[in-house]
């Protein structure tokens, strides 16, 4: 029986503090990643030059914005949902920059894959839906989910209940988890493959399974970068298809 | 239902012919029972998904011109038949690390 | 520094379940996020949209433009159009009056020369008619000497020519 000495998962998601050891504003690889992940949109939207004839780094900032409007808040919100951009927009960087350090060589860890930084954005999220809906409709918001008016009066104990849960526990605990889980994911599969490509470097038959697993460390990198920029979008796509359904309830 | 039993009983059983302790125990029933976990919370999305694609593929290909509408609402509706995989995921790693 | 925050965590710490988010990750999340959407809301995003917004308004006046210049060009090439549909309605009208005189001359020339030709004709068929009767007048005295000549050999004695003469006068009329 051949066994193969997996690193425990404590080594594959938590990083050394650097400093600030035990406060709480210890600072590590996933503080690093995401100041990272502040720092780069910025550089974009700094260094983009705002000329008329889009060349070079203006196509990928002004790309990211229209991807925005266009994907995102066109299909769900509409129109109105223009001035929600800049909070959609912060959240499709924030996410996709914290996600595509996974394939970086020497971060090789998306800031995502630790609960933190999803865990809050889907707070934020929560909040702002909330926010919008008892904004746009005051107490009647809470009331319509709760107590919903569109099926009959023996359902709605039923339904309401289904509807809460849904609303205001599932929705923020499946964005955080769905983003945490995927980039998890994703971060084991990498390293996985890439502790088979380090330990099948043996001398014996052992070795012939080695180019598989290269290759498919390959494959999953191209993968991965996809899945990065993929969750990003999801994450902002369900937070305007939330936003949409605070600002016009479904009856 | 009974199989699974049958495995758990059976894995605790061998660990307590081994003489390993109470955390070791806890640790294979664990492990075993984390596999489980995910093998069977990805059944049902991976069947989802898969009739999910095929069908937005099918509606893609009948009508080309509504294939941005019908791509946003396939990843929209894959990201809330993956939740229950993931929610598998992290039921794993409770399992596995808890 | 930046190395050692790079490197791998080796040292064993207590088992703790990696879904429990870590409060100073959080914290520098948070602050990172907060400062982004603060950056773009009010700095950052402004003139981007302003930029793509002005393009967006000179690519439609240029669009406009375009359209009213094209617009301009169809009715230019219309009324053109319309000219040189004038133009050639004329010519051919001219060239179909110029047909019709040309037929109507040729026909009245065709009419006389076939009137002159026919008189002509008539002309010489009577010139004709009459230098056969010239001729016949000419040859009937001859042919009478010849016939009384003929005839006086056939019966072996002279016949007196102007006694013979009705005679072959009414021979050569019959």
């Amino acid at each position: 029986m051949i066994a193969v000495d997996f690193p425990s998962i404590q080594n594959l998601v938590e990083w050394k503090n650097i400093f600030g050891d035990g406060t709480f504003f210890a600072f590590n690889k996933i503080g690093l990643i995401s100041v990272l992940a502040l720092l780069i949109p910025v550089a974009l939207f700094l260094f983009a030059k705002k000329d008329a004839v889009p060349r070079g780094l203006q196509n990928v900032t002004e790309g990211a914005v229209e991807f925005v409007e266009n994907q995102v808040i066109m299909p769900t919100i509409g129109p109105d949902g223009m001035r929600f951009l800049p909070l959609l927009l912060s959240i499709f960087l924030f996410i996709f920059f914290g996600n595509i350090f996974e394939v970086i060589p020497t971060f090789n860890m998306p800031a995502n894959a630790r609960m933190a930084n999803p865990l809050l954005l889907a707070i934020l999220v929560w909040a702002v839906f909330i926010f919008v809906g008892v904004k746009n409709h005051g107490a009647k918001y809470f009331i319509e989910i709760i107590w919903p008016p569109s099926v009959p009066v023996g359902l709605r104990p039923l339904v309401g209940l289904i509807e809460t849960l849904s609303v205001f526990i599932l929705r923020p605990f499946g964005l955080a988890v769905r983003l945490f889980a995927n980039m998890l994911a994703g971060h084991i599969l990498l390293v996985t493959f890439g502790w088979l490509c380090v330990v099948l470097f043996v001398p014996n038959a052992l070795a012939a399974i080695l180019p598989f697993s290269f290759a498919m460390l390959v494959l999953l990198t191209g993968f991965e970068i996809f899945v990065s920029f993929l969750q990003a979008f999801v994450f902002a796509l369900l937070t305007a298809v939330y936003i949409d359904s605070s600002l016009h309830p479904a009856h | 239902m009974s199989v699974l039993a049958t495995i758990a009983t059976e894995t605790l059983e061998l660990a307590q012919e081994a003489n390993l302790t109470a955390d070791d125990q806890k640790g294979i029933a664990g492990a075993a029972g984390a596999g489980m976990a995910y093998g069977l919370a990805a059944i049902g999305p991976g069947i989802g998904i898969g009739y999910l694609v095929g069908q937005a593929v099918q509606a893609m290909a009948r009508q080309p011109e509504a294939a941005g509408a019908v791509r946003t609402n396939m990843f929209l509706g894959i990201a809330f038949t993956e939740a229950l995989a993931l929610i598998g995921f992290v039921v794993f790693i409770l399992l596995k690390f808890a | 520094m930046l190395l050692a925050i790079l490197a791998a965590d080796e040292a064993p710490k207590e088992v703790v379940n990696p879904i429990i988010p870590e409060v100073s990750e959080m914290f520098w999340g948070g602050l990172s996020f907060a400062a982004l959407f603060m950056l773009i809301n009010f700095v950052l995003l402004p003139p981007v949209q302003r930029a793509m917004r002005d393009r967006e308004a000179t690519i439609q006046a240029d669009k406009d433009a375009a359209d009213a210049a094209r617009a301009k060009a169809a009715s230019a090439k219309a009324d053109a159009d319309d000219e040189v549909a004038d133009v050639r309605a004329e010519a051919s009208a001219v060239v179909d009056t110029a047909r019709e005189e040309a037929e109507a001359e040729r026909q009245r020339l065709l009419a006389r020369a076939e009137r002159e030709v026919a008189a002509m004709k008539e002309i010489a068929e009577e010139e004709i008619a009459r230098d056969r009767e010239d001729a016949l007048l000419q040859l009937r005295p001859q042919v009478a000497d010849l016939a009384v000549n003929a005839a006086s050999r056939v019966v072996s004695r002279p016949i007196d020519a102007n006694a013979a003469r009705p005679v072959v006068d009414r021979v050569l009329n019959s």
